[in-house]
């Protein structure tokens, strides 16, 4: 092996693909801004306009609101709740002139002296965003004015409220600090830098091997001296580096469009959308040896899915069928990388990090949560190393078989 | 310069070269003609490198095609008329990387750039521009360019005019015409008569996988019976068991330009 010549073709490769506008738009534009934008700015975006319909006050429907206690009126008001009259609350809801509204009966507030159970009706439209979010804020009011209610009743008997609720429980967040910290990137990350891999390293395959014989000019370099292994490598080279060049944009992407939100907008919204945010990415902070870790198993992740892809469209005689050979292989990655979420309650044992792909998975959630340890470290480098050579060895015996090189 | 020993070829139990023999000069062009599907693709593939033979034994520059299939690689160039460039890349691009894969430093294969620039008229508009934009002409010149570009004592050009217009096909042949010196062979697979009679010294006749005669154009014509090279290659491919009933209905072989 020469690997003078096997750079060359590397290089020319990744020359070729830096130059096709298609693997600029996704493999680097796609990663490293649109997807942080969709991702963080869509509950961005909902985070802020649920804090919106809260923290204003919206005009609610009411009918019968003479019949509508004082304490329970100004606990309303308290939700941000203007009440506005309709002689109708069913037909004002229906027809969108208030988003939710109440109907109290005559004999509300006596039932509600004598004790006796008091109904109120509450008209919305299930399904509408802006009625359940105010119809939220009515629940919450008459939740708040019945615990009211049976406080002063209790007291008025001479019992502690407490009797209601005789075991409190309290919940401590016993997890590690980078548990804490890693929040959903646990799962993202691994998940990203599989479907990354492979999204940004199939069009650098696919034009290095079903492209070339499309375009008739594999037959032009194998009658070159250079050796078909030394091709096969340099090509592998090429996928690895797009590949991994999409993951790795993919998660600069979203831990820098995390921190940006984070710092920069989510102080003026609050709530919500600050929590999410935060989820998201805007706490994630990894120790020097485990991104040292994450990117020693995610450079060998990205040599499988690279061997793997290799090795699929050598056998595609054109671009299109190349691509109809790979489409398959997302569903393969997405279902155990959307796993990971499950992995406590799956409860898998040791032996997963001798399973190809999915180890990779597993050991990058560890490392991100600060769990792992050596012995899984090893075997699933160990494992994936093993498969890299033997998806190597397959592709290059086939590089080699006429059956595939001049398949017509 | 080249030499084929009872070479075969099979794919699916499909005989595609049988027994095939001929040799090669330093100096010669030398024709390979037949209809489509005759194996002259396959010949020159197994010649290439690119395909091993099942039988028989080839050597090309003085190298066995199998044992020293690199050191063939290094001596030789091919042009067909199916290769392609790389779209994404310049016309000079192309050449240094093919050069670089022929062990070329940057200064020799600018220098030879240089002199085939004068050789095929490629023009700093083929060299600067990237591929995707090419006319076919444009392509071919590239494609012939690359082909060369080392220098290589043996070129093989297979089916190198076809798609191309007038003018390119003037350039490939006006190239094939000057190409050999002493120290050079080609071999010109067609299934054109007339390129044939332009430019071989000697050709070989092959029809499935066969040869059917071998010699001079005038002795291929003579042992034909006469007349034109076509009119003589269907009476030879006739007298061998094969009847052919119009212009193109046996063979495929194309009768008139």
């Amino acid at each position: 092996m020469r690997p003078q010549l096997i750079l060359r073709v590397a290089a020319k490769e990744i020359l070729s693909t830096l130059r096709d506008q298609r693997a600029i738009i996704s493999n680097l534009l796609i990663p490293l801004i649109v997807l942080p934008v969709v991702m963080l700015g869509l509950p961005l975006l909902l985070g802020g306009l649920f804090q919106r319909e809260q923290t204003t006050v919206t005009s609610v429907g009411i009918a019968g609101e003479a019949n509508l206690p004082a304490e329970l009126a100004s606990l309303l008001k308290a939700q941000n709740v203007g009440l506005q009259k309709v002689d109708d609350p069913e037909a004002a809801v229906r027809d969108g002139t208030v988003p939710v509204a109440i109907g109290v009966p005559a004999d509300f507030a006596g039932k509600v002296t004598s004790g006796a159970g008091a109904d109120l009706t509450l008209y919305s439209k299930p399904g509408n965003m802006k009625s359940e979010l105010n119809a939220n804020k009515i629940q919450q009011a008459v939740q708040d004015y019945s615990r009211q209610l049976v406080s002063g009743r209790l007291r008025a008997a001479g019992l502690n409220p407490d009797i209601l609720q005789p075991v409190h429980v309290q919940s401590v967040d016993a997890s590690s600090a980078a548990e804490k910290r890693s929040g959903q990137l646990s799962w993202l990350i691994p998940f990203f830098i599989a479907i990354w891999t492979l999204t940004g390293g199939q069009m650098t395959a696919i034009d290095a091997t079903a492209g070339e014989k499309e375009r008739g000019t594999l037959e032009a370099l194998l009658v070159t001296p250079i050796r078909r292994t030394e091709v096969v490598t340099g090509k592998f080279l090429a996928t690895v580096t797009f590949g991994l060049s999409a993951a790795v944009m993919a998660i600069v992407g979203y831990v820098v469009g995390g921190a940006i939100v984070g710092s920069a907008f989510t102080p003026h919204l609050g709530g919500q959308a600050a929590d999410l945010v935060q989820v998201m990415g805007g706490s994630l902070d990894i120790s020097p040896t485990s991104v040292l870790l994450l990117l020693v198993s995610a450079l060998l992740l990205a040599g499988t899915i690279s061997a793997l892809l290799l090795s699929i469209t050598m056998f595609a005689r054109s671009f299109k069928e190349a691509q109809s050979y790979v489409a398959p292989l997302s569903i393969l990655l997405i279902l155990p990388a959307v796993g990971l979420q499950f992995k406590d309650l799956l409860g898998f044992g040791d032996g997963i990090y001798m399973v190809p792909v999915f180890n990779a998975l597993v050991l990058m959630d560890d490392i991100v949560k600060g769990t792992a340890s050596s012995g899984p470290v090893l075997t699933t480098w160990l494992t994936l190393l093993v498969v890299i050579v033997l998806l190597l060895a397959f592709a290059n015996r086939n590089f080699h078989r006429e059956g595939v090189i001049f398949r017509v | 310069m080249i030499s084929a020993n009872g070479i075969g070829k099979s794919f699916d139990g499909v005989r595609a070269v049988d027994a095939l023999s001929f040799h090669v000069a330093a100096g010669e062009v030398y024709g390979l003609l037949g209809p489509n599907g005759a194996g002259k693709t396959t010949t020159l593939r197994i010649l290439a490198t690119l395909l091993l033979p099942d039988t028989g034994s080839a050597e090309v520059a003085g190298f066995d095609t199998v044992r020293q299939a690199e050191r063939v690689r290094r001596s030789i160039g091919v042009v067909n008329g199916g290769m392609g460039l790389y779209d994404r890349l310049t016309g000079r691009e192309t050449l240094h990387y093919f050069g670089r894969l022929y062990g070329m430093r940057p200064g020799a294969i600018e220098a030879r750039i240089a002199a085939l620039d004068e050789m095929l008229e490629l023009g700093e508009d083929i060299l600067s521009r990237r591929a995707a934009g090419y006319s076919s002409g444009m392509k071919q010149k590239i494609v012939i360019a690359r082909a060369v570009l080392h220098d290589p004592p043996v070129i093989f050009f297979d089916e190198a005019t076809s798609g191309l217009d007038v003018v390119a096909r003037r350039a490939v042949l006006d190239f094939v015409r000057r190409y050999p010196g002493e120290e050079r062979a080609v071999v010109y697979s067609t299934h054109v008569m007339t390129e044939v009679e332009e430019l071989c010294d000697r050709a070989c006749i092959i029809y499935r996988g066969r040869k059917i005669a071998e010699g001079g154009i005038g002795e291929l014509i003579e042992a034909g019976g006469g007349g034109t090279l076509e009119d003589a290659f269907f009476r030879l491919v006739e007298g061998n068991g094969v009847r052919a009933a119009g212009p193109r209905d046996a063979s495929g072989v194309e009768r008139a330009l």
